[in-house]
């Protein structure tokens, strides 16, 4: 933290949208953080977006609502946004711009970083290899979590994704070993009464005392969710490189900070990409989605589940599309499933996890798990091909293979994927489960699993 | 006579197959209790072993939960037990170095805050605040001084209210350069409170 004291402007030339244009400057720094003062004395921060000329513009990430041309001051403090750090963090609830929302002071810090963060050497970067168990079913057995993976999940407007974030938060833990387990938890524009699900949801599980919090609620100013990410991954790469805990980061909703960069860049009158967002939208993203990983020599990592809501359940949206060419595989969450009433909706022919492969198997999980997960895509798919075609040719026109792959289908939605939303399943018990659907299956139709594995575990008659 | 004993022979032929019959009903209705009581007995069993691990999860699960919650309240309220002294060090220092000698240590600081708030405005035209105690020791200060003699360079009349240090303004107030004590104390406030800290803990 620098000593030095920086100047005050009272010369506001403009102020359109999230911006103030201030003139007469003589000194700024890009990304330089910047002390608003409005005319009743209340005061905002905001962040240097473009000097020159003799002007700066300022994005004020509390809004401008209320601030005046005349009588507002602008006082450049030097420095960068900074986060304060320390283990104290743990268990503590913050506010989008990372300040104290849980009625205790602000934390004593080891450190004061950056919240841009610095990006990882790729040369140092680890391949991420061990599992982490969320307790759901079609996550552990088909979409496996690695650490310090980045795996999204796309969802839709009124699914419950939220929930499943919060499942995930309180069960997520790293089996067979006494390292740390932590929880980074930001969310970006979401309702208060989601918020306080959050936070009730970690309280009573227990899990708060070993989560960080940051909490951007819907009327919050729609700048803020800029900075929210950003805050809650500076203390995740802490938590993890200097302190050494495995953390897994859940950034719930991404499309709300897609829209508050889309807003800056209507205010800076931009050009627009498609649909409105800025051409850099690709660039902005990777900035967070690639703050996740591991580094050689370091104990630690950062593992991450960034949550974005698709506009109109459309894939092809610049949002889940650009997630998707960064991050390492994704969970749909399908909407059919959701109006049959399966919770975790999970859509698993749409899913996939990029990185499964690397951290399950024998050593890691179990010898059959890789093989399982691949049997069980294959005979749900199967399934689904002939439920389109049992409502063609009706149930009377299948083969008897073919009826044992639509119960198996059914199975599969109600025995493996179905849970309760307090359902904790471990790794053993979600094997069991598939190897409950797939021994209703023909012994001879599990062609992707090992015969000795199938000796071992097959359930149904031989 | 004989077709008594003949109906004689009838009845108790029947009444051996009727017994014969309710014995075998009653054998198989035996049976099939003792078969459904090992099933239920079975069932049972299973239900109740489900019902205690539930109850056993249950359990660690309120354990855990209560535990966590537990250290957490502790830790908060040892937050907030700090905190209250950190702000009360944070007091007796302002009051502290209120009452503080001016001495040569003091002239120095000044002459330095002035001078960085002179170069910091930069303009020709600057006014300088300070408090009712420091306006001698600015006037007779050498940064006010030889500035006075290259630009123009007024010492506001008006006090301001700080423990100590200067404030520099561009004479249209524009720019403000605050160099007070107080808001350097403010400025590395949270540097200062990790010290605290520590030394409260006894660490360090």
């Amino acid at each position: 933290m620098s000593e030095t004291v920086g100047i005050e402007y009272t010369k506001v030339a403009e102020i359109k949208g999230p911006l103030m244009v201030i003139d007469d400057i003589t000194k700024a720094s890009f990304d330089e953080l910047v002390e608003i003062e409005s005319a009743d004395g209340e005061r905002r921060l905001g962040k240097v977006l473009e000097v020159g000329f003799g002007k700066a513009v300022v994005q004020v990430f509390e809004g401008t609502t209320g601030l005046a041309i005349s009588g507002t001051k602008a006082k450049f403090l030097g420095k960068t946004m900074t986060m304060p750090v320390s283990q104290e963090l743990l268990g503590r609830v913050f506010d989008g711009l990372g300040r104290p929302n849980d009625s205790l002071p602000e934390p004593v810090a080891d450190r004061f970083i950056d919240v841009n963060g610095e990006p990882m050497n790729p040369e140092r970067r680890e391949y991420p290899t061990s599992f982490i168990q969320t307790g759901v079913s079609v996550i552990d057995g088909m979409l496996t979590l690695v650490r310090g993976q980045k795996l999204p999940i796309f969802s839709g407007s009124g699914m419950p994704h939220n929930i499943l974030a919060a499942q995930i938060a309180r069960q997520a833990t790293v089996v067979g070993t006494k390292e740390d387990f932590a929880v980074v938890f930001a969310a970006i524009g979401v309702q208060y009464s989601e918020a306080q699900y959050f936070k009730r949801s970690l309280e009573e599980s227990g899990a708060l005392r070993r989560s960080v919090l940051f909490l951007n609620l819907a009327d919050d100013p729609a700048i803020e969710r800029i900075i929210t990410p950003r805050v809650a991954l500076t203390v995740a790469e802490y938590l993890a490189f200097d302190l050494g805990m495995h953390v897994l980061a859940i950034l719930t909703d991404m499309t709300n900070y897609a829209e508050a960069l889309r807003e800056i860049s209507a205010a800076r009158e931009e050009v627009p990409g498609r649909k409105g967002y800025p051409g850099y939208l690709y660039t902005d993203l990777a900035n967070n989605y690639e703050r996740a990983g591991r580094i050689k020599g370091k104990n630690g990592s950062v593992t991450q589940v960034p949550i974005l809501s698709m506009p109109a359940d459309d894939i092809t949206h610049p949002i889940p599309d650009l997630t998707g060419y960064i991050t390492e595989g994704q969970i749909v969450l399908g909407r059919d499933l959701f109006r049959k009433g399966i919770y975790p909706s999970v859509n698993v022919l749409m899913s996939l996890s990029r990185l499964m492969k690397d951290g399950v198997g024998e050593g890691k999980t179990r010898a059959d798990h890789m093989e399982v997960g691949n049997q069980l895509y294959d005979a749900y798919s199967r399934a689904q091909e002939v439920r389109a075609l049992a409502e063609i040719v009706g149930k009377a026109g299948l083969t008897g293979v073919d009826l044992k792959y639509l119960e198996a289908g059914d199975l599969f939605e109600s025995h493996f994927l179905k849970q309760n939303h307090d359902e904790n399943r471990t790794l053993e018990e979600t094997m069991s489960r598939a190897w409950d659907v797939l021994s209703s299956l023909p012994e001879g139709e599990l062609t992707k699993i090992k015969e000795k594995n199938v000796r071992q575990y097959y359930k149904g008659k031989p | 006579m004989s077709s008594n004993s003949a109906l004689e022979r009838t009845v108790n032929k029947v009444l051996s197959q009727k017994e014969s019959d309710m014995i075998t009903q009653i054998d198989s209705a035996y049976h099939e209790s003792m078969n459904n009581l090992e099933s239920s007995r079975t069932s049972i069993e299973s239900d109740y072993e489900r019902i205690i691990d539930a109850a056993r999860k249950q359990a660690d699960n309120l354990k855990r939960q209560v535990i966590g919650s537990t250290r957490l309240n502790a830790r908060n309220k040892q937050l907030l037990l700090v905190e209250a002294a950190v702000n009360e060090v944070f007091e007796k220092a302002k009051v502290a170095l209120r009452s503080v000698g001016k001495d040569e240590n003091y002239k120095q600081l000044m002459n330095r805050l002035l001078e960085e708030g002179l170069s910091a405005i930069g303009k020709d035209d600057m006014i300088v605040e300070c408090s009712k105690t420091d306006m001698e020791l600015v006037k007779k200060s050498t940064a006010f001084s030889d500035r006075q003699k290259k630009i123009k360079l007024t010492l506001s009349e008006k006090p301001i209210d700080a423990i100590g240090g200067v404030r520099v303004r561009s004479a249209d107030l524009s720019l403000t350069y605050d160099g007070t004590l107080d808001s350097r104390i403010e400025r590395l406030k949270p540097l200062i409170r990790k010290s605290i800290v520590q030394m409260l803990r006894g660490e360090g």
